[in-house]
């Protein structure tokens, strides 16, 4: 064997090697946080968890977090959703290439690593103060406000998605619509957005995942609430935010329930995750 | 340097072409082409790649338009009217002027709805009336027997060359007059190309056909017509037989024998 051809074996081999580790020390990593969240929470996975609330301290649950959680995340994506189809939309279809939508999707890749707590306090900001002032104070902090903040992080993830999506259907696509007469707003609804759907779909989903870990932008916002809150105008508790509360918290069994509270979110995140890769793989088979 | 008028056409003048230019931002593409396409026949347009031949076909729907910084000047007439002047409805120029792409593009739609779908927005039709057309334009395009027990499947599920011919069957349901295709077989294999061929001689009785081919032997087997442009002119432009056989300029000469391209 000569030489050149053993020098690129042995690079391939090496290469492979590397990459592997790399793959490896990633998986481990996550195969490490969902054992440790699965471990130490066990103790308090019951059914206690998902019908009791945290006003029991120690000997409650999780239910109105867990209630709290849903409410806030659903405010934020049915926000989050139209606005950012549409203004996803608009860049890939009516300001691509073009100076203004240039910049708007600058700025928009800037929100897209804005820090999340920047996101609370101007809600805080904007909504939570102008609501103490006008209402005298009975209404303040409130999931409303919680599911605003989320949103905010939202927005920049769905308006990316479907940015890119709608610009990787092909420009013959679109030619072909418009040479059979089709306005540009008809071939836009019609075709493009349902060539693009999966995509698009995928990115909302992953916008959630992204949101439900959220705390930060909760504490100025959502606040908290240890009893039950349907309301989204009242204080409303969520995971991440009782998490970081019990968390501090000194006692051992609350410390169970965090990390309960954290393997629920975990589990949470993963579903969406494979459902997402379930519809985007659907979506591929389809194509071929 | 250009004919204008095919010497051995009898037939009437579908598309007159006077003096076009075609700018892409400062490029410019097309110098000054006249030209005259006889109606309800297969007219090719051949040339070496960049010489401006899918520039001008796509002119001819005015599809360049949807894209910033491109300019056409001069006149294009379609039936006597021109299809460049502002005033000219898209709308209408559209349903008159089909076209056909390179790679083949069903919307991701069923099979039956890629079809129905330019229709509906041209015409309001009874379910009845859509079905007819929509099989009409399936048997015309020669699609039909293949896909007639699957219009409600999707169309991504077809090959290349059936989907081809679905985009050949959308283009002709909306009864235009002019048939733009594109390099309609590059994307496809020798027998689905020999299927389109044959499609295109079915076709030319009632449709004029402008098709824009990097193939010589193509446009020598299915064209009545063939011009040959060369850096964004028209070098020649007569009966296929007569460019191929005897052509009048050395530089038409030179690119059929092979010489450049």
């Amino acid at each position: 064997m000569h030489s050149p051809y053993l020098r690129r074996r042995i690079t391939n081999a090496l290469a492979m090697l590397l990459s592997t580790l790399a793959t490896l020390v990633g998986l481990a990593f996550l195969a490490w946080i969902l054992w440790e969240t699965l471990r130490q929470g066990i103790s308090a996975l019951n059914l206690k968890l998902f019908t009791k609330i945290t006003a029991y301290g120690e000997d409650g649950g999780l239910a109105n977090a867990m209630v709290g959680s849903l409410i806030i995340n659903f405010v934020g994506i049915a926000i989050a959703t139209p606005i950012g189809v549409l203004a996803g939309t608009w860049l890939a279809e009516y300001a691509n290439r073009t100076k203004l939508g240039e910049s708007i999707r600058f700025l928009n890749d800037i929100l897209l690593s804005a820090p999340s707590i920047v996101m609370g306090l101007f809600v805080y900001t904007i909504i939570v103060l102008p609501s103490t002032a006008l209402t005298h104070g009975s209404t303040t902090f409130s999931g409303f406000a919680g599911g605003v903040a989320l949103a905010l992080i939202a927005l920049p993830v769905i308006v990316r998605t479907t940015d890119e999506m709608l610009r990787l259907v092909p420009a013959t696509l679109r030619e072909a619509a418009l040479s059979l007469g089709v306005p540009q707003w008809k071939l836009t609804v019609q075709v493009l957005i349902r060539a693009a759907r999966s995509g698009i779909v995928t990115g909302v989903l992953l916008a959630l995942a992204r949101i439900s870990g959220e705390t930060a932008p909760l504490l100025f916002t959502a606040f908290g609430n240890n009893f039950m809150a349907i309301n989204p105008m009242e204080k409303m508790s969520s995971l991440p935010q009782i998490i970081y509360q019990y968390a501090n918290d000194p006692g051992e069994s609350m410390h169970a329930l965090a990390w309960a509270g954290a393997f629920v979110i975990t589990m949470f995140v993963l579903l969406l995750s494979l459902v997402s890769r379930l519809i985007l793989s659907r979506s591929k088979v389809s194509h071929d | 340097m250009t004919d204008s008028a095919p010497a051995a056409s009898a037939a009437a003048t579908k598309i007159t072409v006077r003096d076009l230019h075609f700018h892409y931002g400062d490029f410019h593409a097309l110098k000054g082409i006249d030209m005259d396409v006889p109606e309800k026949q297969v007219t090719s347009i051949i040339g070496p790649s960049g010489c401006g031949k899918s520039t001008l076909l796509r002119i001819f729907n005015r599809i360049y338009a949807i894209y910033p910084k491109l300019r056409a000047e001069g006149s294009i007439e379609l039936d006597g009217d021109n299809i460049l002047a502002p005033g000219y409805s898209l709308n209408r120029l559209r349903s008159k002027v089909g076209m056909v792409f390179q790679k083949p593009v069903p919307f991701p739609m069923t099979i039956f709805e890629n079809v129905a779908y330019g229709i509906r927005h041209h015409e309001k039709l009874s379910k009845a009336e859509m079905e007819n057309r929509v099989e009409q334009a399936l048997r015309s395009a020669a699609l039909w027997d293949e896909v007639k027990d699957k219009l409600k499947q999707n169309a991504l599920g077809l090959s290349g060359g059936q989907q081809q011919r679905l985009c050949i069957a959308r283009a002709i349901a909306l009864k235009p007059e002019v048939l733009l295709l594109d390099e309609p077989t590059s994307a496809l294999d020798p027998i689905a190309t020999g299927r389109i061929e044959q499609l295109v001689e079915e076709l030319k009785g009632e449709f004029t056909i402008v098709i824009v081919t990097h193939n010589m032997q193509q446009a020598a087997r299915c064209s009545d017509l063939t011009a040959f442009m060369y850096l964004g002119e028209l070098v020649e432009f007569g009966p296929t037989e007569m460019i191929f056989t005897k052509p009048g300029k050395k530089q038409t000469e030179d690119y059929i024998t092979g010489r450049f391209g």
